[in-house]
């Protein structure tokens, strides 16, 4: 495959807005919009035909930048937007980015049921275990004993695993993988853009600012190779026995079901009425 | 070697492997650490520059894993904001011409 260039990340970015963007340097958010741009220009689709949703947050930020529909909306609500620029036009392709606190906190209610409502949406959740626009508070993602600003000697709660959630709360698609597995992003981001159905792409990314800065976890380049560390194939994930699977999640293709999506359930049952009243009338 | 000079003759073909463009750059050393051949080094203001380019395999990591697209590997592609402000944008006239991203391709009906 030969690789997309960086000349066709600008077609698809705002002329008139401001670069360098408003992210800390080296957060993950900057290359996961590379990462979405090249995935969009190599699904073929058109800039009219594409819609970014995002709510609040550093996320909240990315689809700004992007010459495509965007919506900035409002905390933890992009899933809301996007199900009813959806519904109103069926042929657009909606892509909602959110960070963890937005998706899982915030959000948490749509999340579930968007999946289980089987919406086509495609969900890109970043998640970098904090909020890192507020300064460092935890979030649902946050894992045990990790310091945080509201968790000074250590965070006490059990973490969310979002791709599990989503998966058991019915989507279609879910994968997970890491800023650092970038070559992997970019096809799991086709994939995600290419599948009918709610799809859900989880992204670590890190925020050595914030969370890094209270862990003493170094620069974003350590973290990354932590990530790399950590971070296994699914394929390997499979073969591996507990002890070898403590501290480590699996990357690639989670889940990927076929099953009836909202959207043509909705067309079906619209159809349907509008027989059922022509039979009424006289 | 300053990103921001000139290339001369002798170093132009090196220099075309990889295109820095120093006014996005934040210096957050992601293409200099993650670089699989080592062939990118800093120069004295904590830029990147192309400190081996024999090793060079221009495989184009650094331009993926680059969070603020501020260089791109093979032919150089225009300089950002080379391409005059189009009329009717929204940019104020202070705004530096190297900051914005440039416009997109003609036959992307007309966006912004």
């Amino acid at each position: 495959m030969p690789p997309v260039h960086r000349s066709v990340v600008y077609g698809w970015l705002r002329h008139d807005k401001k670069f360098p963007h408003v992210w800390c340097p080296g957060c993950g958010l900057g290359i996961l919009l590379g990462s979405l741009l090249r995935a969009l220009s190599q699904s073929g689709l058109d800039k009219n035909q594409v819609v970014l949703v995002s709510g609040i947050g550093c996320s909240g930020r990315l689809p700004v930048y992007v010459d495509v529909g965007s919506v900035h909306t409002t905390h933890g609500r992009a899933l809301t937007f996007a199900t009813g620029i959806k519904l109103a036009k069926p042929e657009l392709t909606v892509i909602t980015v959110m960070g963890d606190g937005d998706a899982t906190a915030i959000g948490g209610n749509h999340l579930i049921h968007a999946a289980r409502r089987n919406l086509d949406i495609k969900t890109v959740i970043i998640n970098n275990q904090t909020y890192g626009m507020t300064g460092g508070q935890y979030s649902p993602t946050t894992p045990l004993g990790a310091k945080a600003t509201t968790a000074p000697y250590g965070h006490i709660e059990p973490s969310f695993d979002i791709s599990a959630l989503s998966a058991t709360a019915g989507a279609s698609f879910v994968a997970r993988s890491t800023v650092y597995h970038v070559t992997q992003l970019d096809q799991l981001l086709g994939q995600l853009i290419a599948k009918p159905g709610f799809g859900v792409v989880e992204v670590l990314s890190p925020c050595h600012t914030n969370f890094g800065r209270q862990n003493r976890l170094g620069s974003q380049v350590d973290m990354m190779l932590e990530f790399k560390k950590r971070g296994v194939r699914v394929e390997r994930w499979q073969k591996l026995g507990p002890q070898e699977r403590e501290g480590r999640y699996p990357l690639g293709v989670l889940v990927d079901r076929q099953q009836p999506s909202f959207d043509d359930s909705y067309q079906a049952m619209a159809a349907q009425a509008a027989a059922l009243r022509r039979e009424k009338q006289p | 070697m300053s990103p921001k000079a000139a290339p001369t003759p002798e170093n132009k073909a090196a220099v075309d492997k990889v295109s820095f463009y120093s006014a996005w750059c934040k210096r957050c050393g992601n293409c200099v650490a993650f670089c699989p051949r080592k062939a990118l080094g800093h120069d004295e203001w904590g830029y990147p520059v192309l400190a081996d380019p024999e090793r060079c395999t221009t495989c184009g990591l650094c331009e993926m894993l680059c969070p603020d697209f501020a260089l791109s590997v093979g032919e150089a592609p225009a300089q950002p904001g080379a391409a005059a402000v189009p009329k009717g944008s929204r940019v104020a006239p202070t705004t530096s011409p190297e900051r914005l991203a440039p416009e997109p391709a003609p036959k992307e009906n007309g966006h912004g």
